[in-house]
């Protein structure tokens, strides 16, 4: 018996499912319904796939590069997220593209720079000139 | 009537209402590439200029954007694997594995030329039906929308794959798509559920972000890890050369885009379902039409009807939403809620005065439907071979616009900065569903559905009580849903014996 990741996969389904059930039994009949209704077939099914998967696990892909691959581009969202909330959408626009281009796919500055500023334009043309999207201000705009 | 049709059609090609339907028809084939900000929000965004305009300009500009915006979401959908609308998630599961396979030509070309076909059948069902709809929309009350909502449910054994250990996935997926529905206050009692202290979540979690983070981010983690261009080592001519090929697909099987079409203008009449609903259930009509099991696996893995299918009823819905709104001034959508906005800013008032007094601006509508289909395909078809041949950029110098493209895309749907960590979050769900071959349309389809079933089930319980489950046209739906729950393992049990 192993437990691979998509046992645990189907163990993690198998606990949200409870957990909505455990949840769900608090709440007035009328709000408990439909999470009850959902949520149980969810838990057997969810166990059972678990059980099976440990019982005859399939086979898994090759992990390791795939892992990295997948933690890097989190890593790389985590980044960008954090850019906007410290500095707001506009900027956080091209310092991305710059930084993605230069730093990960190792590009030459010049063409990193041409194309952060092209994400910068087209950004603003269309939501701050067309638009008139309003964007939520970083933390550094509303300290000043 | 024809009268009022071809005065429709003149007062459409006036220079200042087809100008301004240019327009509008330029700014949605932008902002349909943009998941988030779709056809609906960026209606809501372009209400304030029509103040200054007359009906049928304000009609051509607005609806000319609308139209456009939903069929140009399929691009991006197709390319990159992250849905341009909410809407056109469900083209994203057959459209993007044949751009991987260098066929984004063939899956462009067959998602426009059916969108045409289903726009047209849309814009004739809403010329036609105006005179006769009222008595089919008022035949549908909350039982019969409820059970609309579980046939829709059960295609979730379409979606799901073969063999029970993939059925079983597919319905633990679908049941947790319909647990995540329920996120938020609910409606009847006021209590909030699953919010975890959090006010972003009373309102519940919004689709954007969900469709984006499931779809988009896996497909995105896929080309970082691959290190090559969308289409791989795929040959230059093949890409270009696949658009025909996708038009006489459409052509080829005609009678399967002119059924999803119907399904389409049928889900678009009803209130509330939305286009989302429409794209799933015309995607899985289409899975259901298979010949067999054998054939039936090609689904999911590039097969072009799963373009045809979403392509078609994508942009036939619009002329099944315009009905009810037209007709009853009951919008059978969110955009066409903010459309009811621009006639009460106009001054025209829905229901029996469009059917008569201004009954050339209703079908004025209509043109408008048919006309920025035909330009907007025309273009696309034009251009398609170039914008194939994105799909041969190398990846890392696409990434980190497609990355913009998410969670710009997301956080424009609501202004919201925690839609962008719902983003991340649905991201790393649909990658783990991915690796570990959970099947990511059942959720979508669960999580579409499930605030509509729980809404449609709780007003007819109180209206009816148990009685509503004896009606005919509910027992009648009944049967149909389980004819769907039941075709997929007769087929299996077919090819089998066979």
């Amino acid at each position: 018996m192993r437990v691979s990741g998509a046992v645990l996969f189907g163990f993690a389904l198998a606990a949200i499912a409870a957990y909505a059930v455990y949840t769900a039994l608090r709440w007035p009949p009328k709000a408990a319904l439909f999470p009850l209704t959902m949520g149980i077939p969810l838990l057997v099914l969810a166990v059972a796939q678990t059980v099976v998967e440990l019982r005859d696990p399939p086979a898994e892909p090759e992990a390791g590069a795939a892992w990295r691959g997948a933690v890097v581009v989190f890593a790389w969202m985590g980044a960008f997220i954090a850019l906007v909330l410290i500095a707001g959408f506009p900027i956080a626009v091209p310092v991305f593209v710059f930084s993605y281009l230069f730093m990960e796919s190792r590009e030459r500055w010049g063409l990193s720079m041409v194309l952060a500023a092209a994400a910068w334009g087209a950004f603003h043309l269309l939501f701050e000139r067309l638009l008139h999207f309003p964007f939520e201000d970083g933390l550094i705009r509303s300290w000043f | 009537m024809l009268d009022a049709l071809i005065q429709g059609l003149s007062l459409v090609l006036q220079w200042n209402a087809f100008s301004l339907m240019l327009v509008g028809m330029a700014l949605g084939f932008v902002v349909g590439l943009l998941p988030g900000i779709g056809g609906a929000a960026t209606l809501a965004l372009m209400l304030p200029f029509v103040f200054k305009m007359s009906p049928v300009e304000a009609f051509a500009f607005l609806l000319g954007m609308h139209s456009v915006a939903a069929t140009t979401g399929d691009i991006t959908s197709i390319l990159f694997g992250v849905p341009g609308e909410g809407l056109s998630a469900a083209t994203v599961v057959d459209g993007h594995p044949m751009a991987k396979q260098g066929e984004a030509g063939r899956a462009l070309g067959a998602a426009l030329m059916s969108s045409l076909v289903g726009a047209l059948i849309g814009a004739a069902a809403l010329a036609v039906s105006i005179p006769i709809v009222r008595p089919l929309v008022l035949t549908f009350g909350s039982p019969e929308l409820f059970m609309i909502t579980v046939m829709g449910i059960a295609c979730i054994t379409s979606l799901s794959g073969l063999g029970t250990r993939a059925q079983m996935k597919g319905f633990a997926m679908g049941f947790l798509g319909l647990l995540l529905a329920t996120i938020g206050q609910e409606r009847q009692s006021g209590v909030l559920r699953f919010d975890f202290g959090f006010i972003y979540l009373w309102e519940g979690l919004d689709l954007i972000p969900v469709l984006v983070g499931i779809f988009a981010i896996p497909e995105i983690i896929d080309l970082a890890t691959r290190g090559t261009a969308i289409a791989g080592n795929a040959p230059a001519a093949k890409l270009g050369a696949g658009v025909w090929q996708g038009i006489r697909d459409t052509f080829r099987h005609f009678w399967l885009v002119v059924r999803c079409s119907m399904v389409g203008v049928f889900v678009g009449i009803l209130p509330g379902a939305g286009g989302g609903v429409a794209q799933w259930m015309a995607y899985a009509h289409a899975v259901q039409s298979a010949k067999d099991a054998a054939d039936r696996s090609r689904f999911g893995n590039g097969d072009v009807r799963g373009v045809l299918g979403p392509g078609a009823a994508n942009n036939s819905k619009e002329g099944g939403d315009l009905i009810p709104t037209i007709a009853f001034g009951v919008p059978g959508s969110g955009a066409m809620a903010i459309l009811l906005g621009a006639f009460l800013i106009m001054g025209l008032h829905p229901g029996p005065d469009m059917l008569t007094k201004h009954l050339a601006v209703t079908y004025s509508m209509v043109w408008t439907l048919v006309i920025a289909n035909v330009i907007t395909v025309l273009v696309c078809l034009a251009t398609l071979p170039y914008l194939a041949r994105i799909t041969r950029v190398r990846g890392g110098l696409i990434i980190p616009f497609l990355l913009l493209l998410v969670f710009i895309g997301s956080y424009t749907a609501n202004r919201q900065i925690a839609d962008l960590f719902v983003t991340l979050g649905f991201g790393a769900l649909g990658y783990l569903m991915v690796r570990f071959g959970w099947p990511r349309a059942p959720l979508v389809l669960g999580f579409v559905l499930g605030k509509l079933a729980e809404t449609y089930l709780f007003i007819s319980m109180a209206r009816y009580g148990y009685a509503w489950l004896t009606q005919p046209l509910v027992l009648v739906l009944m049967a149909l849903t389980a004819a769907v729950i039941v075709l997929p393992y007769l087929q299996e049990r077919r090819t089998r014996a066979r």
